[in-house]
């Protein structure tokens, strides 16, 4: 509740701030106080320290999993500040108002990790969406990412729509929008509850760019300004599987023998997709953009194995892939060239972020001792302990080893090619931070409890 | 998922829709036969009258697609917006003695966010006229 509050009220005085400081290095330094504040409300909420007490009639819970996640989103970001801010200045001239745009995207990721009610959970998604939208196309003069906006806000409201239908429906039997009170079904669900229940996965499966529902992601990705890129790839990517397996643990639990054959052939679909694809690409940026894809594939397996090891893992998982991605995003963005020869002989002349980016690509790849391996390997547990679909594993593996190729391309044209890649401005605060995730993900690779105890305490 | 849905009906009186279906089928085979109809049947007489666009009588001239000026949208979004938030307070008016306290501070708070947007909007100079 301290961070629902606090991220809103952060918001209008981001906007605020644009008009009354005239500095951009203020402004930056207000988001990345704010941020930091927000991190610490949240943390101090998790011991027990609620500065609010306000009655939401059990719409809105605030447990262990949807405090945690938060905290892990606002550390996501609180890094992702440290790392980018600096290059939220070059996408145009409403510097602030980005900044605003963020926080509120913050606030509705609070909402969807902690819904209980599908109201919360819908107006959750949409404070989530309409910041992204505008977010896509911020830089306003360059058609790509006029056109990612445009189709990221057509095809968002349409899914959206399909989400409010499945809504509409499940009202319409069971005369509540209460998740505990929907969970209340018997062997035989009626029509309606399984034609809602289908079209609210449609549509969170869309949100979360899971084939054959990802149409969108990789022009969407593209077109971004790649410092939106990596927030919208990560931060709330993963808030929306937060918000998928509360949504399937809590409101369909009971069905789930149903419902698992139909999450695992997206899982499939979705592994094969965003791994096959991305090995042929050709630019960094893009490939990064199905890399998102697939790994929502692993992912998926935790909504569809929804068990205790899956909900611990996908906090492991969301963790150790944001930093990750928001690192190798980072450095992407500094970047003049984004196809894979503009990481030529980068090992040579920038060795500290080429040593960076590749603990990332071993992380994303899932190489022991980085988080990304125990994430798969919480991932890949969870589906096993459903002793069920032991070919869904079995593929799952064989991806990952698929998505070794296309990651180590990068590690291969930084080190073992020749040439010398232009750069911008590097700060030192940037090569620090990058430092700091760069040990995160190798201390969340060796020691996971670190993590997840957080989760039991 | 068609086994899901089957499944489903089961339970529910799946005949019970047959009459649905009917007046879907009569619906989307009435309109088809209408256009089919007044398009073979009817006359064809093409004049440079008839083919003008109709705007309420009034001689056509230019084209509609020509740039306008943001500041006309840009106040009709935002009478949009300020107009739809003002209705909020109808039922607040009715419900005034019910709520009690606790729904005047919560209108408050609705009332400081709008105000907020308003200082916004004023300070980004979305409203200046003459520019």
């Amino acid at each position: 509740m301290n961070a629902l509050l606090l991220s809103a009220v952060l918001g209008v005085v981001m906007m605020f701030s644009g008009i009354w400081l005239k500095s951009k290095s203020a402004i930056r330094n207000v988001a990345i106080v704010g941020m930091a504040l927000l991190l610490v409300v949240n943390i101090l909420e998790m011991s027990g320290m609620i500065f609010f007490r306000i009655d939401t009639k059990g719409m809105i819970v605030f447990d262990r999993f949807a405090l945690l996640f938060d905290s892990i989103a606002f550390l996501s970001t609180l890094l992702y500040l440290f790392l980018s801010a600096q290059d939220i200045e070059k996408v145009g001239i409403n510097y602030a108002d980005y900044f605003a745009l963020i926080f509120f995207i913050l606030c509705g990721i609070t909402l969807t990790s902690s819904f209980k009610s599908l109201l919360i959970l819908f107006l959750g998604v949409e404070i989530i969406s309409i910041p992204l939208y505008i977010l896509t196309g911020s830089d306003k003069r360059n058609l790509k990412s006029n056109e990612a906006s445009l189709k990221y806000f057509l095809l968002g409201s349409f899914s959206t729509g399909l989400m409010l239908m499945g809504i509409a429906l499940i009202y319409g039997d069971k005369g509540s929008f209460d998740t505990n009170s929907i969970n209340l079904i018997t062997e035989t669900p009626s029509a309606l509850i399984v034609a809602g229940m289908l079209l609210l996965l449609f549509s969170m499966a869309f949100k979360v760019s899971a084939a054959p529902f990802h149409f969108w992601a990789p022009d969407v990705y593209d077109g971004a300004p790649t410092v939106f890129t990596s927030f919208m790839a990560t931060i709330v990517k993963a808030a929306v599987f937060i918000a998928f397996i509360r949504l399937f643990e809590e409101a369909f639990g009971n069905l789930q023998n149903k419902w698992q054959l139909l999450m695992a052939i997206i899982t499939v679909a979705t592994l094969f997709i965003g791994n096959i694809t991305a090995v042929f690409q050709q630019s960094v940026k893009r490939m990064l953009a199905y890399s998102s894809i697939a790994q929502a594939g692993f992912m998926m397996l935790s909504v569809y194995a929804m068990n205790a090891e899956a909900k611990e893992g996908l906090l492991l998982y969301s963790a150790a892939y944001s930093f990750a991605t928001i690192g190798i995003f980072a450095v992407l963005i500094k970047m003049k060239d984004y196809t894979f020869d503009g990481f030529n002989g980068f090992a040579k002349h920038q060795p500290l972020l080429a040593a960076t980016t590749t603990i990332f690509l071993l992380s994303l790849a899932g190489i022991p001792l980085t988080a990304g391996f125990l994430a798969k390997f919480y991932m890949l547990k969870a589906a096993l302990g459903t002793g069920k679909y032991l070919w869904l594993v079995i593929f799952a593996v064989i991806m990952a080893a698929v998505s070794v190729y296309y990651y180590f391309r990068v590690i291969q044209a930084m080190y073992f090619k020749e040439g010398d890649p232009p750069v911008l401005q590097i700060t030192p605060v940037f090569k620090w931070t990058l430092v700091i995730l760069a040990a995160l993900v190798i201390l969340l690779g060796i020691f996971p409890n670190l993590l997840l105890t957080w989760y039991y305490f | 998922m068609i086994h899901l849905l089957q499944t489903g009906l089961n339970s529910a009186d799946s005949g019970s829709f047959l009459p649905v279906a009917v007046q879907f089928i009569i619906a989307t085979g009435l309109v088809a036969f209408l256009m089919f109809v007044t398009h073979m049947l009817g006359p064809k007489r093409k004049t440079t009258d008839k083919l003008q666009n109709f705007s309420s009588g009034i001689e056509t001239h230019g084209d509609a697609r020509q740039p306008m000026a943001i500041k006309y949208f840009l106040t009709a979004i935002l009478f949009v917006l300020f107009d739809v938030e003002v209705i909020f307070f109808y039922p607040y008016a009715v419900n005034f003695k019910v709520l009690g306290w606790n729904g005047f501070w919560a209108v408050m708070l609705f009332v400081g966010f709008f105000l907020c947007g308003f200082i916004y909007i004023l300070k980004k100079g979305a409203l200046k006229w003459e520019e």
